[in-house]
């Protein structure tokens, strides 16, 4: 973008301007010194309430290994169950604003029932008891449904997190497209686009940005939920972290450890989000 | 004026009922011959914009018969054909809107290029071609890769004609292009009007601009709940108003 150069009139700045200038580039300057120091502070104490605690740091780095091979788990249930989140929430979106009534209805009761039911059920349910769903339904005569409706943990956790979290996302979505002003459909139908070009084209590239910082919010929560799927036996991070801790009785490292690792990765998360949501901003007014 | 010719826009005996008691146009016919240039005067209420949004179909007529450039669509009327013709429609006609409602999340040139490329299937190179010329000819060429909000309200209003000038529209419609102006960007968007106004495009415009009604206007109509009351060339209208209600509204914003 090409640099504006104002031309303010003759004679350029006056000292006194200049000299508020100066200042509020001090008190800047001040602002952020100041801040850098608080997180420092705030760093050092955690380290010394840890050593305080009398950590067994050796047993901590010995293990480290141990758990972080958990975190692929973790990363493949979150990453595909965002995936499928992101999907039924925008046809769930569709169709909550949908004037069909069957698809309307549909994503309707999808949400309030996914919403209203605590995950926890709904990941036994994929589990344990979508294998009996299979075997009455193979009384009904349909072969095979029984053994294919017997999911092994990492798949059902998958389907488990992927379709809740989609409820969530579905009204994030539908509240995106509907944050969109009615003059940019009308624009765009006028230019003669029909109701998919228009979708795609206009209205969802301006939606998106709204939904970004909510998506990147449930993805961040997926990841700890994620460690739910620990309770159908798979080895994922939080798992491996109590396991160990419980057996040497040394818990509170394991703990804060598996806490760490957790918070690093939404760390990572949050850096990916601000870069997007930057990027997502460029027809805005103002970026610095 | 050309009286003989087939008009490029038809509208005949239209309707809008929103509810028992609210009948917001009430049986409106109107011609415009391909090349002419209309004004829509009227009191805000009026319905004049309501009747701008039913030439592209942006609303629906309760009654009635549009025909543009030969395509009619009749309210109501319920076929399958039906939706092509409204995009037909759109297709020929161009719309510039009181807010502009250019694209934020493109620049100025992605602006233009998006109808002929989605809508037309062009090929972007030669979308682009034809863009910068239309760049060009609105006076905007060193703006092409701005996105809207960091252009002037003129400036966007601008770049929303030659949005609608790049699908090759055979009419024109202005819904109050000017209104949202700060006083001093209105001249360049009514300069850029009648440029095109002279250039032989068919223009319909909702707008209290009197300069554009003066300079380029055929025909200026007027409208009051729902209702033509007078029509006739600019000067008759502005020198000359017989009904009593166009003379009240003109001295209010003349």
């Amino acid at each position: 973008m090409k640099a504006k150069t104002m031309h303010p009139g003759t004679g350029g700045i006056p000292p006194e301007a200049q000299q508020v200038l100066q200042q509020i580039e001090t008190e800047k300057s001040k602002y952020k010194r100041n801040m850098i120091i608080a997180f420092v502070v705030l760093i050092l104490f955690m380290i010394t309430t840890l050593v305080i605690l009398g950590l067994d740091f050796k047993f901590m780095a010995k293990w480290l290994p141990f758990i972080l091979a958990g975190s692929g788990y973790t990363f493949l249930v979150a990453f595909l169950a965002i995936s499928l989140a992101c999907i039924l929430a925008v046809v769930g979106a569709l169709g909550r604003l949908s004037k069909n009534p069957i698809f309307n209805s549909i994503a309707t009761s999808y949400v309030s029932l996914i919403r209203g039911t605590p995950l926890l059920v709904q990941v036994y349910m994929w589990y344990l008891a979508l294998p009996q769903i299979g075997k009455a339904l193979e009384a009904y005569g349909i072969p095979g449904v029984q053994r294919l409706f017997t999911l092994p943990a990492v798949p059902a956790g998958i389907l488990a997190l992927g379709v809740c979290y989609g409820a969530y996302m579905t009204e994030t979505v539908r509240a995106g497209i509907q944050s969109i002003k009615i003059g940019q459909t009308e624009a765009a139908k006028a230019l003669g686009m029909n109701k998919t070009q228009t979708m795609k084209r206009i209205i969802f590239p301006q939606a998106l940005r709204v939904i970004i910082p909510p998506v990147s919010n449930e993805f961040i929560a997926m990841i700890k939920d994620s460690s739910l799927v620990s309770l159908m036996g798979v080895w994922e991070l939080s798992y491996r972290a109590i396991k160990v801790g419980r057996r040497h009785f040394q818990s509170l490292e394991m703990l804060i450890m598996v806490a760490f690792i957790y918070w690093i990765m939404c760390m990572v998360l949050q850096f990916v989000q601000e870069k997007i949501e930057k990027y997502m901003a460029r027809g805005d007014r103002r970026i610095s | 004026m050309m009286e003989n010719a087939a008009p490029m826009v038809k509208i005949t005996n239209i309707h809008k009922v929103f509810a028992q008691n609210l009948h917001v146009l009430c049986g409106i016919n109107l011609e415009v011959a391909k090349g002419e240039t209309v004004v829509i005067l009227g009191a805000s209420g009026s319905g004049k914009s309501t009747l701008l949004l039913f030439i592209n179909f942006l609303e629906e007529p309760t009654a009635g018969t549009v025909e543009v450039d030969g395509t009619a669509i009749h309210a109501g009327e319920d076929d399958k054909t039906r939706e092509n013709h409204i995009l037909e429609i759109r297709k020929k006609t161009g719309m510039c809107f009181q807010s502009f409602n250019l694209f934020p999340h493109m620049t100025a040139l992605e602006n233009i290029i998006e109808g002929p490329t989605t809508v037309l299937g062009q090929k972007k190179k030669q979308a682009i071609l034809y863009a910068e010329e239309l760049l060009d000819w609105v006076g905007l060429n060193d703006k092409r890769n701005e996105y809207p909000s960091r252009l002037s309200g003129g400036q966007q209003q601008r770049v929303a004609i030659a949005r609608s000038l790049a699908m090759k529209p055979k009419v024109m419609l202005f819904d109050e292009p000017t209104s949202a102006l700060d006083p001093e960007l209105v001249g360049e968007v009514v300069d850029v009007m009648e440029r095109l106004a002279k250039e032989g495009m068919t223009i319909i415009a909702v707008t209290h601009e009197m300069h554009f009604a003066w300079d380029v206007a055929d025909r200026v109509l007027i409208m009051d709940e729902g209702n033509w009351i007078e029509e006739g060339t600019p000067e008759e209208i502005f020198y000359n108003p017989k009904e009593k209600r166009t003379q009240q509204f003109l001295a209010h914003i003349l």
